[in-house]
């Protein structure tokens, strides 16, 4: 009882809490922002932040959160899940300036992923132009994935949705949807692509079979691919991907439709690849990190997974990249939680999914 | 009997059957989309998935009926009331229109295009909207048949 008076004083102060093996404090570092959905960390310490709506904001080190937008963002399809989704840097960002922006395009009756790069001078973003964009524009304003990760060959990922009513077209090559692509950092296909030559299938595709990515994170040390997707009503899963591999949405599925209704009666036919691990009910994971720094260091090596349904994060203990245990953190937040990432310096960071969303900075309690 | 407690059990016929027969056919529709796809669906696996989406489905499908119904059925009434020839058919017709008006309904006010994967093309919002229509009937047939009159039984 002791413990929980404190931790909720804490709280109240916009300080700390306590886990059962870490002790952190949390700090409110920007707020104010209407569902803020990436966040990357740029060379100088300044940050950037998407907002859903559409706008790319900026905060200063020492300063925060920019009044105005960035300038020169691409115009996105903003309704229901649909808007401006990841910032991310490219590897020789530090001298180029370069980003990439994954966004819905197009409008309410036709609309998909789009990709853009553009160059970030500190201020605006300047030549920006469109590099990908999924086929085909589908109706409506659910599941457009747009989590992306660069692989240490410098190609990029972008993991897509099924656009909702066309699920089935998730096992059809022919299309992007529910899949991952693989671009290079130019919009090109790379030359080792699995589906490259494959007759009537789209070169850009690395994976298919899947619902709605919402989380991608690469394990350096073992040279895995991680992701994670949302299910229906139960059924989100984590993946390792496979270059060509078949994840079975929608044949195989530990979920119901919001319905009820069952869409398939297999939950593994081993023809597809399975999950590490799925979550039913649903958590409805969104973004990922892997920790790998030192400032938490029992937390080194451990997945760490935002979620909106289930207002907290989830660490996924691993031991020699096993999954051996969660624990759900950052729940006395009460929040749904829309991205996760690890700081150059180590602290975590949490973007809060609400019209009053927030950037907040997750450090050890002894170096508050 | 009287005329409210007839045109009830009418009314909970209606929904009971169209709840019913939608959930089967939505089952089949949904299991089609994966057949068409190469998967094999054995009968066994077929009968206990219908089984599992008429305890499933039904829930929230019973609800969307009932209001749909509960909104079209005392106009149908009234309209077998007010036209003689053809009487019987305006059950069957509110029922269908009923539920094809709350299918459009439950997909405005819902965050994704169709909540009902079966009524994502024509031919499944077609048979969703006819097992609806038999449910109508079902209506139609449950109010004569408690009525001592031959047409517009809940006409007191």
């Amino acid at each position: 009882m002791r413990r929980l008076i404190v931790a909720a004083i804490t709280l109240m102060a916009g300080l700390a809490e306590v886990s059962a093996a870490t002790t952190y404090h949390i700090a409110t570092v920007a707020e104010g922002l209407d569902h803020p959905w990436s966040l990357a960390f740029l060379p100088n310490d300044d940050m950037l932040v998407t907002e859903r709506a559409g706008r790319l904001r900026l905060i200063r080190a020492g300063e925060g959160l920019q009044a105005a937008p960035v300038e020169g963002a691409p115009e996105v399809y903003a309704e229901g899940q649909a808007g401006l989704f990841e910032v991310l840097l490219a590897p020789d960002h530090e001298e180029s300036g370069v980003l990439f922006l994954s966004y819905a395009c197009g409008e309410a009756k036709a609309n998909t992923t789009c990709l853009d790069r553009a160059r970030f001078d500190g201020e605006r973003l300047m030549d920006r132009e469109t590099l990908f964009r999924a086929l085909p524009d589908t109706y409506g304003a659910s599941h457009y994935g747009g989590r992306m990760l660069l692989l240490p060959d410098d190609t990029l990922l972008l993991g897509l949705g099924d656009g909702f009513d066309y699920r089935e077209h998730a096992q059809n090559p022919a299309n992007h949807l529910g899949s991952v692509v693989r671009l290079t950092t130019d919009g090109d296909v790379p030359e080792d692509n699995p589906f490259l030559g494959v007759e009537r299938a789209q070169p850009e595709l690395f994976s298919v079979g899947h619902r709605n990515v919402q989380g991608l994170a690469y394990d350096a040390e073992r040279r895995e691919i991680l992701l994670h997707e949302h299910g229906p009503r139960g059924g989100d899963e984590l993946n390792r991907i496979q270059a060509g591999g078949n994840y079975g949405w929608p044949m195989v599925t530990h979920g119901v439709d919001y319905t009820g209704a069952r869409i398939s009666p297999y939950t593994d036919l081993g023809l597809f690849e399975s999950p590490l691990l799925h979550w039913t009910p649903s958590i409805a994971p969104s973004g990922m990190t892997l920790y790998d720094a030192s400032l938490f260091p029992e937390w080194q090596g451990d997945l760490f997974v935002a979620t909106l349904a289930a207002r907290h994060v989830v660490r996924l203990n691993r031991v020699d990249g096993r999954i051996v245990a969660q624990e759900p953190l950052f729940a006395e937040l009460g929040e749904r939680i829309r991205d996760i990432r690890t700081s150059p310096d180590g602290a975590l960071y949490l973007l809060t999914d609400s019209d009053e969303g927030r950037v907040l900075r997750v450090m050890p309690t002894e170096q508050r | 009997m009287s005329l409210f407690l007839r045109c009830l059990l009418g009314y909970a016929a209606a929904v009971l059957t169209a709840t019913l027969l939608g959930s089967i056919v939505q089952t089949q529709f949904n299991l089609a989309a994966l057949t068409e796809m190469g998967l094999r669906i054995p009968l066994g696996t077929r009968l206990a998935t219908t089984g599992h989406d008429l305890l499933g489905f039904t829930p929230l499908y019973s609800v969307i009926v009932a209001v749909a119904f509960a909104a079209s059925l005392p106009v149908a009434e009234a309209l077998r009331r007010r036209w003689r020839p053809g009487a019987h058919l305006f059950p069957a017709l509110g029922a269908g229109l009923g539920l094809w008006v709350a299918l459009w309904v439950a997909n405005s006010l819902a965050p994704m295009p169709t909540l009902i994967a079966a009524t994502r093309g024509n031919v499944g919002s077609l048979a969703m909207v006819l097992s609806a229509a038999l449910g109508g009937v079902a209506y139609a047939w449950v109010t004569r048949a408690l009525s001592t009159r031959r047409i517009s039984p809940c006409d007191a």
